[in-house]
């Protein structure tokens, strides 16, 4: 039996090489991390327009992140084409940003996060006073960024996520590591984002869907002639940089609020014949707003003729709700046409004991081009009288002020929408009961024809809440649904009529994902910890060879098997 | 890197078992048979322990130590030594010495452990993105329970096989064999009520089970002298 060796080899084998192990590997790993976090995002709008193509091209993400304080360390010739960028739209560098994408640099992805204020799950009150100059400044920034990256073709995925508390440390933890100056990649360790999403198909038929609401006026019993008729129209749908995101609060969230309060008022006063009006009323919600008035286009010509002749006037409804120093009658009659002045003056009457100002705005009409700027022209190139009720002073360009991220319930207030309200439906009431430049209140405060104000709440947190890219909306959406029922509460008769979006706009789906985020270890760790391994065992193995079987026989191993046989023959 | 991450710590949490087999005399002695029966009747045992287990313990909500369920933990964990007395003297093995007898003993029952609590566990988490030091911790403490498993087997066999033992180291070897066996109850208290994280209890374990090594190995030395 092999004599033991002294104490000494005997501890020293293997206890320094199993500290030895583990401190390298203490040392070499990075430090503990929390579970894989998964946080909920959602994808830049991807749209063909006539064919060129539009916004994120890609969905599937599966690459290390890095930040903005890569460049500040290094040149700025790094290659990111492996890299996702994070970047906080607080701290955004817009001409930066802009230069990267117009520059085509290569890139693995960008996650662009915003600021708690605008998720979805933070329902704040409209109540619009309170808020601070730094989230102006963020919202214009991110106004800016939107219209950039609409009209951008980006080949890499773009991704919207929300400042949260694993967000933040992550963020904290990459700076960190981009500081020190290596930047993460598959030899070094570091964060790996993936979001699994399949290849975005185009959705073939996108439907749009009109609503209308037809409250009959009184037929006295000598009339043989049609009532003459009210339109109060709006649309519902929005458009943005991230459609799961576009709730637009304002664009048109507030028409549509204030069309819904119009059509109850209206209600409430026609239910008995003694009050009720000799004008029919028609209330329409449209879609397809952000697409030319795609929607109003093909539902005017739906419309019987005769019925379409009977319209005296329509009045559109668009953003009512975030300022509060004037509202805009937008026309495309010239101004001295005898109905423009009188639904002109009839509107000025009532501002003016409201306390409101309210302009007038000109805009010729140009049929041969495709651009339709407002709602009522579309009812102005098939003759109608028609006008824009709206905050805005000029008229928007395609896909501009279409309710997109940065038109959040935050920032809008709902006693201006209440105020439009009164507005609107004193106008009309006075026009339909004939009492123009009368000293009469019809809604007043305090009576039961008075606008309600928690009504209006009530429908501005919903759809606040609610994303409305008509495209991403089916046809029995809940949403139509539920719109459809609330006019249904109010009007005598509901129609619903559905059509396809012209093919101009193409879109693709894929709205938003999952991302998961993964702490990796390098692979030189992993060959690193291979290494001490197989030193391990080989300094174990010739350990138990000389301890049980003498030196002689380790040495012997080495030598040519003939030797051995000889030894035991 | 994933896999790569599983066959680094599938050679940390196997490889040794594999190398003390190849290394010493026991795979010139051809003594795979009695490890494979010992590994078998590591599986029976661990059966019994787990029907006992779920027939007299409670299942505690909170994570604390309950030194009443410890305890009985504890008197369930000497079935272990009951199942290596069955397995060194029970069974019949080829004639090899009790030297290797013990040793192969040990390795198999060693190997079974390792097999049965963490091959599963290692072949679904390893292989992920995320990266974590558990399995290689846990490579670390299947190198522990080798060490501890031969120590135990060596022990049992001075008990047992060997007949004349000087008097005074008798009850040495009978304390070593208790603590030996009761290790699995001490980590667990450590966890618990110590309330210590994995690394720490994997470099405890890696000490003690050299401590109990070197002990073992004096106590099987001295009691030969007096053979020789």
């Amino acid at each position: 039996m092999a004599k033991p060796h002294t104490v000494a080899s005997v501890l020293t084998g293997p206890l320094y090489s199993s500290i030895l192990t583990v401190l390298i590997i203490v040392m070499a790993c990075v430090e503990l991390c929390d579970a894989v976090t998964v946080v909920d995002v959602y994808r830049l709008v991807q749209y063909d327009l006539g064919g060129v193509p539009f916004g994120s091209r890609l969905a599937a993400l599966n690459h290390h992140a890095g930040s903005s304080s890569f460049f500040s360390s290094s040149s700025a010739a790094a290659d990111l084409s492996r890299t996702v960028l994070i970047l906080p739209v607080r701290e955004l560098n817009l001409t930066f940003i802009t230069e990267y994408i117009e520059q085509k640099k290569p890139l693995g992805g960008l996650l662009l996060l915003l600021p708690p204020v605008f998720s979805p799950q933070n329902i704040d009150t409209g109540g619009g006073a309170d808020h601070e100059s730094a989230e102006d400044l963020v919202k214009e920034v991110l106004g800016e960024l939107e219209q950039f990256l609409i009209h951008a073709n980006i080949p890499y995925p773009v991704y919207f996520g929300f400042e949260d508390e694993h967000v933040n440390t992550l963020l904290a933890d990459v700076k960190k590591n981009d500081a020190a100056g290596q930047p993460a990649t598959a030899t070094t360790g570091g964060y790996k984002l993936v979001v699994a999403a399949p290849e975005p198909k185009k959705i073939a038929s996108p439907t749009i869907t009109n609503i209308q609401g037809w409250l009959p006026g009184l037929k006295g019993d000598g009339d043989s002639s049609q009532l003459p008729t009210i339109a109060v129209v709006a649309s519902y749908d929005t458009f943005g940089a991230a459609p799961a995101l576009s709730m637009g609060s304002d664009s048109n969230g507030s028409g549509v609020v204030a069309l819904l309060e119009i059509a109850r008022l209206f209600s409430v006063l026609y239910s008995n014949p003694k009050t009720r009006g000799r004008y029919n009323l028609l209330f329409a919600l449209t879609s397809g707003g952000p697409y030319n008035y795609n929607g109003t286009h093909k539902w005017l010509r739906s419309l019987d003729q005769r019925l379409r002749e009977t319209i005296d006037y329509a009045i559109c409804l668009n953003s009512i709700a975030s300022s509060s120093d004037e509202l805009w009658i937008h026309v495309s009659k010239p101004p001295d046409n005898a109905y423009i002045k009188q639904i002109f003056e009839g509107f000025s009457s009532v501002s003016e004991e409201l306390g409101l100002k309210v302009g007038l705005k000109h805009k010729k009409i140009n049929i041969s081009s495709p651009r339709v700027a407002w709602e009522h022209e579309q009812f102005s190139r098939l003759r109608v009288t028609a006008a824009t009720l709206s905050e805005l002073s000029d008229a928007p360009d395609l896909l501009e002020s279409t309710g997109g991220l940065s038109n959040n319930r935050h920032f809008i207030d709902e006693t201006l929408i209440s105020r439009s309200v009164k507005l609107v439906a004193e106008s009309l009431a006075r026009h339909i009961y004939g009492q123009e430049g009368k000293n009469i209140d019809i809604f007043a405060d305090d009576s039961s024809l008075s606008v309600n104000p928690s009504y209006i709440r009530t429908w501005s947190e919903f759809l606040s809440t609610t994303p409305r890219v008509a495209p991403f909306l089916s046809k029995n959406d809940p949403f139509i649904m539920a719109l459809k029922k609330e006019l249904a509460d109010h009007t005598a008769e509901v129609n619903v009529q559905q059509e396809i979006l012209d093919g101009m706009f193409t879109f693709y789906d894929s709205t938003s994902g999952k991302l998961h985020i993964y702490q990796v270890a390098s692979v030189t760790f992993d060959l690193l910890l291979l290494l001490v391994l197989g030193s391990y065992l080989i300094v174990l193995f010739s350990f138990l060879v000389i301890t049980t079987r003498g030196l002689d026989d380790l040495i012997s191993l080495f030598r040519r098997p003939t030797s051995r046989k000889a030894k035991t023959a | 890197m994933t896999i790569f991450h599983f066959f680094n710590c599938a050679i940390l949490t196997f490889g040794p078992h594999a190398v003390y087999y190849s290394a010493t005399p026991l795979s010139e002695y051809d003594t795979i048979g009695t490890s494979i029966k010992s590994a078998l009747v590591y599986l029976i045992t661990a059966l019994v322990k787990l029907v006992c287990l779920a027939t007299f313990l409670k299942v505690s909500e909170s994570d604390s130590f309950d030194p009443y369920q410890e305890l009985l933990k504890a008197l369930i964990g000497f079935i272990d030594v009951a199942g290596i007395y069955f397995a060194l003297t029970q069974l019949t093995h080829r004639n090899i010495s009790q030297n290797h007898k013990f040793q192969a003993v040990g390795l198999g029952w060693a190997f079974a452990d390792s097999v049965l609590h963490r091959l599963a566990p290692l072949w679904v988490g390893a292989r992920g993105l995320e990266f974590t030091t558990e399995y290689i911790l846990q490579g670390l403490e299947a190198n522990a329970n080798l060490v501890l498993s031969i120590s135990l087997a060596a022990l049992c066999s001075l008990m047992w096989l060997r007949k004349n033992k000087p008097k005074t180291l008798i009850p040495i070897i009978y304390t070593c064999a208790g603590i030996v066996a009761t290790m699995p109850s001490v980590t667990s208290y450590m966890r618990r009520g110590l309330g210590w994280h994995f690394p720490e209890i994997v470099g405890f374990e890696l000490f003690t089970s050299l401590i109990m090594a070197f002990i073992s190995w004096q106590l099987f030395s001295a009691c030969q002298r007096p053979s020789n």
